[in-house]
């Protein structure tokens, strides 16, 4: 029964560290229909990032993550504009495809820049850890988790209730309105695709902190990030923080229960299932 | 349709530019590889390469292979493979077939070994490989495979042996290990080196390589209160592994891995948390080691500290004891003939850095592993094939005691 | 096509055919995978191409007809070909079977489920002993490229023959409706879905086919390398590289993009990778309708005509 309970905090808080990771891409998608199949190699640039202004500037992991939004948010405001403008009104597999591309040219410079071999991020409380009765909750991941339901509120505000959210929602929908009324489709875009990648960008700073590093860890993050939002739902940043749990206990009830080999085909299995079933996600209205 | 006049003449121009590459000839004797440079398994991919070319620079310092009165250089020529094994069986494919290199030294890794001794068989050309331990390789009746690292299956012999004569003995085992090659050939084995020692096994779990979440097994492990954890897997999940384990406030009285104790980096990754932590190798930098060119294994090791910047660790000393077992061979087969090379190949007996190169019937080397820990950041020998050397210290503390 | 152009495709399906006697090694390898490589374009096309359901799940395909092969050979030591037809049973049977539900689903998501089909069949199958699990099979080596070359340019002449037939064929320009209009195309009594059902085994049938091949002549295949995104991707962008729904189109595409690659990969290894994705950006963003496109058009505009694609698709 302890067993069991660690299991499912485990994935909870696991959960958490998955939604953090997708929530930028869930934006992108949800809002501007991009599909950005490189969303995991900004993930691994972020967490290059964190570990660079931890190794360099002593500059503390959690601190440090606003930092590491910001610069990463510039990154992403410049590949929008600079690139993926050039594809967004064109047929919607061109943006898998350089998207994926995309992937390919960051993996391989990151490699070139920081060499393949893995890094950590070492903050003397990682690897605390919180008796809770029989239970043991890793410090960096609650710190992680607390992040990410406050993100995803956060977005949730944002794009709900602010004028450059709601702005940026009608420009999505309507490019010829929005127009009309003056407004700058390439900057909204490159603003939310900057707001995806700073995202990404926090998602790779905490991930380096329970996680090793390596240029090569961006497909499977984007995968995973996938199966979340698509779990979860696209029209709403509450889905991801469902998706993400969801996801998250899947995994670990799976390995529990089946085998530790069979953590993949549970949380790919239930992405087919899902899109079969209801494409739109659990919590995602369906059309 | 002028689409077709496009494809017929990019197929010529393709077939011309292909014609045209023909290789040089050389009177070098010629050791081709292909190693993982980039990709996931760069960072033990680049031991090879190094200690390739240092063994080969050596060699040829000392003028070379001897055959038949004239001596001849050895040269290398090395592709990197990206971590990719279907790119590697074509590179090896390559080398044996446009580059007509003489013979060909090993990849990284036992999976990449696998795969690639299918080409050195299909073609006929002896490889000497020093990255692949699983007992697969050599159990297929292939000819023209060798290997320098002891059978996958043994690699916990000396620890099991260890554990058997710890106070107090451990009662409970678990057994984790990935699920390639090397690592599943090396669950295999200890399973039966736990019965034979009389050891219970209360967990025997095989993972997805690659994982970076084993939050639920070491809970699994602190549920079911194993004593001794042994772990087969690679160097980014043994990392992930070790600080998930602190952060769960998961200590068992010892954990023991297959690979990182070893090298530098593994290390310098956890810092002080890599305490306690036992590993294996078969080769350790000792004067003892008595070799041809480098005089022995402990000015190798300084000599390729000071050529490359980082400690040699088993892997460098596989590499660079392949070369040697190529000149070795040359010069007893007196040629370059591939079939008599590979027969003097499987008679060798001389001792090197790497220590006693010899091949078993089946081309697999037979080393035994000393059982390393690392004490207060420092890499000690606990444990080799006349007992304890250093007393290990056991058992480890909780995580907060320290 | 007139009796002309008949002509010329014999003549270089013969020139093809002959380059193993006076090509070297090297060429006649680069040959092998090229023409492999044009087998799963082709078969992509057929889907992607033609009726607009752009897969990126035919690897899956791939790596079953590899898979089968491999089964047949190591474990139940039947001849290649019994694995052949192994591979691509099992192949039609997944497309269909899985094709039913996933076939439902529109523009992107239909992409993202066959990515999502591509990574649980991987995973399943790295946890079945039949298989080799995730440590694999290896082959018996056989030592004779002539052979795998010609089965490989057979399966291209088939492929192509197959697309030939498709654009003369009820089928065919059923395919090209639902890809322009589906509902319409419905409505005016297509059957969609078998229609699309049947373009879907029809691909993942010669993509086995291709992927046994790749088994036999590479001898070793692990789920990694039988299921690798990359290798759908490489198919796409040499079908949109080369001209989608088009018949030769995914061969031009196949043929030119291979021939670049080598060439920098024999001499830099490592920027082959950093080149490919290069490749894939430039040819998206500068020429997204293919490379007959690009020939058919530039007479007219010239270098103008790269600008306009931009423009086209830019916001």
């Amino acid at each position: 029964m302890d067993l069991l309970a660690q299991i499912l905090i485990n994935g909870i808080l696991l959960g958490g560290l998955y939604a953090i990771m997708a929530l930028g891409l869930a934006l992108v998608w949800g809002v501007l229909n991009i599909v950005n199949l490189s969303h995991g190699a900004f993930i691994m640039l972020g967490a290059y990032l964190s570990w660079y202004l931890y190794t360099w500037a002593g500059i503390d992991p959690f601190l440090g993550l606003p930092i590491t939004a910001v610069l990463m948010f510039c990154l992403g405001y410049a590949v929008q504009r600079g690139l993926l403008n050039f594809v967004v009104r064109g047929p919607m597999f061109n943006t898998l495809l350089i998207t994926f591309g995309l992937e390919v040219v960051l993996t391989y410079l990151a490699q070139l820049a920081f060499s393949a071999d893995f890094r950590t991020i070492n903050p003397s409380y990682a690897g605390n850890s919180i008796p809770f009765g029989p239970i043991v909750i890793p410090q960096a991941r609650l710190m992680a988790f607390g992040i990410a339901i406050l993100l995803t509120v956060a977005m949730w505000i944002f794009l709900l209730r602010t004028r450059l959210g709601r702005a940026i929602r009608a420009t999505a929908q309507n490019l010829v309105a929005a127009r009309l009324y003056g407004v700058d489709p390439r900057h909204l875009y490159a603003v939310t695709f900057g707001i995806g990648i700073g995202l990404a960008g926090v998602a790779g700073g905490l991930y380096g902190t329970v996680s090793q590093i390596n240029p090569y860890i961006g497909a499977t993050l984007t995968a995973k990030c996938f199966a979340i939002a698509i779990i979860g739902g696209l029209d709403s940043p509450l889905g991801v923080i469902v998706g993400g749990i969801v996801l998250g206990l899947i995994e670990s009830l799976a390995i529990l229960y089946v085998g530790a080999t069979f953590g993949d085909v549970a949380s790919f299995g239930v992405l087919v299932l899902v899109l079969i079933l209801r494409p739109s996600g659990l919590l995602g209205k369906t059309t | 349709m002028p689409s077709k006049a496009i494809s017929f003449s990019g197929l010529l121009a393709g077939v011309a530019l292909a014609l045209a590459i023909t290789p040089a000839s050389a009177k070098d004797i010629v050791l081709g590889a292909s190693v993982q440079l980039t990709g996931s398994s760069a960072n033990t991919g680049r031991y090879y390469k190094d200690a390739y070319e240092f063994a080969v620079e050596k060699i040829n310092e000392a003028g070379g292979v001897k055959v038949g009165g004239e001596q001849m250089k050895l040269a290398l020529k090395i592709y990197d493979n990206q971590s990719d094994v279907n790119l590697s069986v074509r590179q090896y494919t390559q080398l044996v077939s446009q580059d007509k290199v003489d013979f060909l030294l090993g990849p990284f890794a036992s999976n990449f070994a696998l795969a690639d001794s299918a080409i050195s068989e299909k073609y006929q050309i002896p490889m000497i490989q020093g990255g692949g331990a699983s007992d697969q390789i050599f159990s297929r009746n292939f000819k023209y495979i060798f290997g320098t690292l002891a059978p996958a299956s043994n690699y916990f012999g000396s620890t099991v042996e260890m554990l058997k004569g710890l106070d107090p003995a451990p009662q409970s085992v678990a057994l984790l290990y990935a699920d390639d090659a090397f690592d599943v050939s090396v669950a295999d084995g200890t399973r039966k080196l736990l019965d034979d020692a009389g050891l219970k096994t209360v967990m025997d779990e095989k993972y997805s390589s690659n994982a970076s979440d084993f939050n639920s097994l070491l809970s699994q492990i602190k549920s079911n209160g194993a004593e001794a954890v042994l772990v087969a897997g690679h160097e980014t999940e043994i990392l992930n592994f070790v600080r998930q384990a602190k952060s769960l406030a998961v200590a068992p009285k010892m954990y023991s891995f297959t690979v990182g104790v070893p090298s530098e980096d593994f290390r310098k990754a956890l810092g002080a948390d890599a305490d306690y932590a036992y590993g294996m190798t078969a080769w350790l930098p000792s004067a003892d080691n008595k070799d041809r060119w480098f005089g022995d294994a402990a000015q190798f090791a300084d000599a390729y500290k000071k050529k490359f910047g980082y400690d040699p660790d088993y892997h460098a000393a596989s590499g660079a004891a392949d070369v040697e077992a190529f000149a070795q061979a040359i010069e007893d087969a007196g040629g370059t003939d591939p079939a008599k090379v590979r027969d003097a190949i499987a008679k060798l007996s001389f001792d090197s850095l790497y220590g006693k190169i010899a091949f078993a019937e089946n081309g697999q080397i037979d080393l035994p592993q000393t059982v390393i820990q690392v004490q207060d950041g420092k890499v000690v020998d606990v444990y080799g094939a006349n007992g304890v050397i250093n007393k290990p210290k056991y058992p480890m503390p909780a995580w907060n005691a320290r | 096509m007139n009796g002309m152009r008949w002509i010329l495709a014999v003549i270089a399906v013969a020139v093809l055919a002959c380059v193993p006697w006076f090509g070297s090694d090297v060429v006649v390898q680069f040959g092998i995978s090229t023409l492999l490589l044009a087998v799963l374009a082709q078969g992509w096309n057929i889907i992607g191409g033609y009726a607009g359901y752009a897969s990126f799940g035919n690897s899956t395909f791939f790596g079953l007809g590899a898979y089968g092969v491999a089964i047949a050979m190591v474990q139940w030591n039947m001849p290649f070909w019994v694995g052949m037809v192994f591979g691509a049973v099992m192949a039609v049977a997944f497309a269909v079977l899985l094709g039913l539900p996933v076939l439902r689903l529109k523009g992107h998501y239909f992409a993202i489920a066959t990515l999502a089909l591509a990574q649980v069949v991987a995973a399943i199958v790295s946890n079945i002993p039949l298989f080799g699990e995730n440590i694999g099979l290896v082959l018996p080596p056989l030592n004779n490229d002539a052979m795998f070359y010609e089965m490989a340019l057979a399966l291209l002449v088939a492929a192509t023959l197959t697309v030939w037939w498709l654009t003369r064929s009820r089928f065919g320009f059923g395919l090209i409706a639902i890809r322009e209009n589906e509902e319409g195309a419905a409505v005016m009594g297509v059957n969609t879905t078998a229609y699309k059902v049947l373009a879907f085994a029809l691909s993942g049938l010669f993509s086995a086919l291709a992927g046994g091949i790749q088994a036999y002549w590479i001898t070793f295949l692990d789920p990694a390398s039988a299921f690798d995104i990359s290798l759908n991707v490489k198919m796409i962008i040499m079908t949109v590289f080369g001209g989608p729904g088009t018949v030769l189109g995914p061969i031009v595409g196949a043929f030119v993009l291979s021939a670049i690659s080598e060439v920098l990969s024999s001499e830099i290894t490592s920027v082959a990778s950093l080149f490919f994705g290069v490749v894939v950006v430039a040819a998206v963003v500068l020429m997204p309708r293919g490379l007959a496109d690009v020939v058919r058009r530039f007479r007219k505009s010239g270098w103008h005509y790269f600008a306009e694609n931009i423009r086209a698709h830019k916001l």
